[in-house]
């Protein structure tokens, strides 16, 4: 049952003002998005239409803390045919960003391993430039599955280098001031 | 044809194979490209979901490519992706251009981005470029895999239809290998879940194969490394996940072509690829291909594009 004493309607509004939340409101519902969804075709509870009708009713803590959040594959087929041009994509990628920052303030928890890949993934890109593959990959391995992990990541690795494809150490650009400064000014708010 | 080169982390990497044969074959059919100066990353898959990010970053190796006075091409599809969204973003977006300006102290003036695939099929034309397919490509028998960036979204990759592209069939086809019909040819692969739903993201990528299997091919051309990341690099994790053998051989559509124009196969570094090549590079133009179906085929699924 849902409560609508518990509902927010100011949360649309919250994600309209993030980047790429800016049309959730077009939406009215149609499912296209859904039908044509890949990760649908492989886990019904994934809904990409219930996350966008979920949102607009206010069910601010429902949509935050729910798993689904971070099982978009960004592949852009619903953002292809949505036919209100709601940029399904990008409002997850909104609404994602909501939930990381009250994840961060402690309120709510995030169990999906994915925003810890994709930070390790950009704090190496924000000190480098580019990103550390071994580096990254090893770390996250390490904090999501632990020591195992490392090791049964560790002949994937190795095949990888043999061929040259992976190198040890980081590469570092010259401009790693200018990628800093980028940092700055997209995180003020 | 003189051409600003991004080429993007991965081809530094993982998928080195697609950057000396994108150079290979980009000096074969006349293509000079002059890799930008001091070029970062576009915040990849990782960024994407981060959206300011994302087009900040990609707007940094813009700016690079400008100072070339060139258009800028990249052969990686997600590459293309970011790098195309912070240039109309830069273009349309007044406060977010501003705050890229500050960082970077510099003015924008706009940058023509495309993907090497476009630039081969559209600017150059396959009829210029087949003129240099010495070798025909009998006895291969692929399908064309675009994934998801390279066509979609239409707003921003612009060069072909994002639910039934043909400029990869059509290229691969004037090789005079064989390119069938494929209904997974837009499916995503799940690359972007292999980090957190590996299960997801194998499962997408047998469907992908199975597909294939049913269809006849011997093997998959791609033009994107994340594709090739999940479709090659992973191939063996996929086989030992779901008990199968698939041991099908994914090709970038670079080293497809390459092979037609009769480059050196060391020079296309087929032998870097993590399954081996070596079965199909022999079976060129011989009458029958093996094709190995122990992987169970989907019928129903393969009807769907017919």
């Amino acid at each position: 049952m849902i409560k609508s004493s518990e509902l927010d309607p100011n949360f649309k509004y919250e994600i309209a003002k993030e980047p790429g939340g800016e049309n959730i409101k077009k939406c009215f519902n149609c499912t296209g998005c859904t039908v044509g969804c890949p990760l649908t075709e492989i886990d019904k509870g994934f809904n990409p239409r219930k996350i966008i009708r979920k949102a607009l009713m206010g069910m601010r803590k429902e949509v935050l803390s729910n798993d689904s959040l971070w099982l978009c594959a960004s592949c852009y087929t619903c953002y292809e045919r949505c036919p209100q041009d709601v940029k399904i994509t990008e409002v997850i990628g909104a609404i994602r960003a909501i939930a990381q920052r009250e994840a961060e303030a402690g309120k709510i928890k995030i169990n999906n391993p994915k925003p810890v890949f994709d930070n390790l993934f950009i704090n190496s890109v924000k000190s480098n430039g580019k990103w550390y593959e071994a580096g990254v990959s090893g770390t996250f391995m390490l904090k999501t599955k632990g020591l195992g992990g490392v090791i049964g990541y560790a002949p994937m690795g190795l095949s990888l280098f043999k061929k040259g494809k992976l190198s040890i150490l980081p590469h570092k650009i010259k401009g790693t001031d200018e990628i800093k400064k980028i940092f700055e000014e997209v995180e003020k708010k | 044809m003189k051409l600003a080169y991004y080429p993007g982390c991965t081809l530094h990497g993982t998928a080195r194979e697609y950057n000396a044969s994108t150079k290979a074959v980009c000096k074969a059919a006349g293509i000079d490209l002059v890799e930008i100066e001091d070029w970062n990353c576009c915040g990849a898959l990782e960024a994407i979901f981060d959206k300011e990010l994302s087009m900040g970053l990609s707007a940094r190796n813009n700016f690079n490519a400008q100072d070339t006075g060139l258009p800028l091409i990249t052969p990686c599809s997600i590459c293309s992706h970011n790098l195309s969204r912070a240039d109309t973003a830069m273009k349309t977006d007044p406060a977010f251009r501003a705050k890229i300006e500050k960082a970077l102290g510099k003015k924008y003036e706009g940058v023509k981005i495309k993907h090497l695939l476009d630039v081969i099929v559209n600017d150059l034309g396959i009829e210029a470029i087949s003129k240099k397919f010495t070798k025909p490509l009998k006895g291969i028998k692929s399908v064309a895999y675009y994934g998801c960036l390279l066509v979609r979204p239409s707003e921003v990759s612009k060069f072909d239809n994002p639910e039934n592209p043909m400029s990869l069939d059509n290229l691969i086809k004037s090789t005079g290998a064989e390119c069938l019909p494929f209904a997974q040819k837009t499916k995503c692969c799940g690359g972007n879940l292999l980090m957190n739903k590996q299960d997801y993201a194998f499962l997408l990528s047998k469907n992908i194969f199975d597909e294939a299997k049913a269809r006849g091919a011997n093997c998959v051309v791609v033009a994107c490394p994340m594709c090739h990341m999940l479709l090659d690099g992973q191939q063996a994790m996929i086989e030992k996940a779901h008990n199968i053998v698939i041991d099908m051989p994914v090709l970038y559509f670079t080293q497809l072509i390459g092979l037609s124009m009769g480059l050196d196969e060391k020079e296309l570094e087929l032998d870097k690829n993590m399954v081996s090549t070596s079965k199909l590079i022999e079976s060129i133009g011989r009458e029958e291909v093996k094709v190995d179906v122990k992987a169970e085929p989907k019928a129903e699924k393969a009807e769907v594009a017919e």
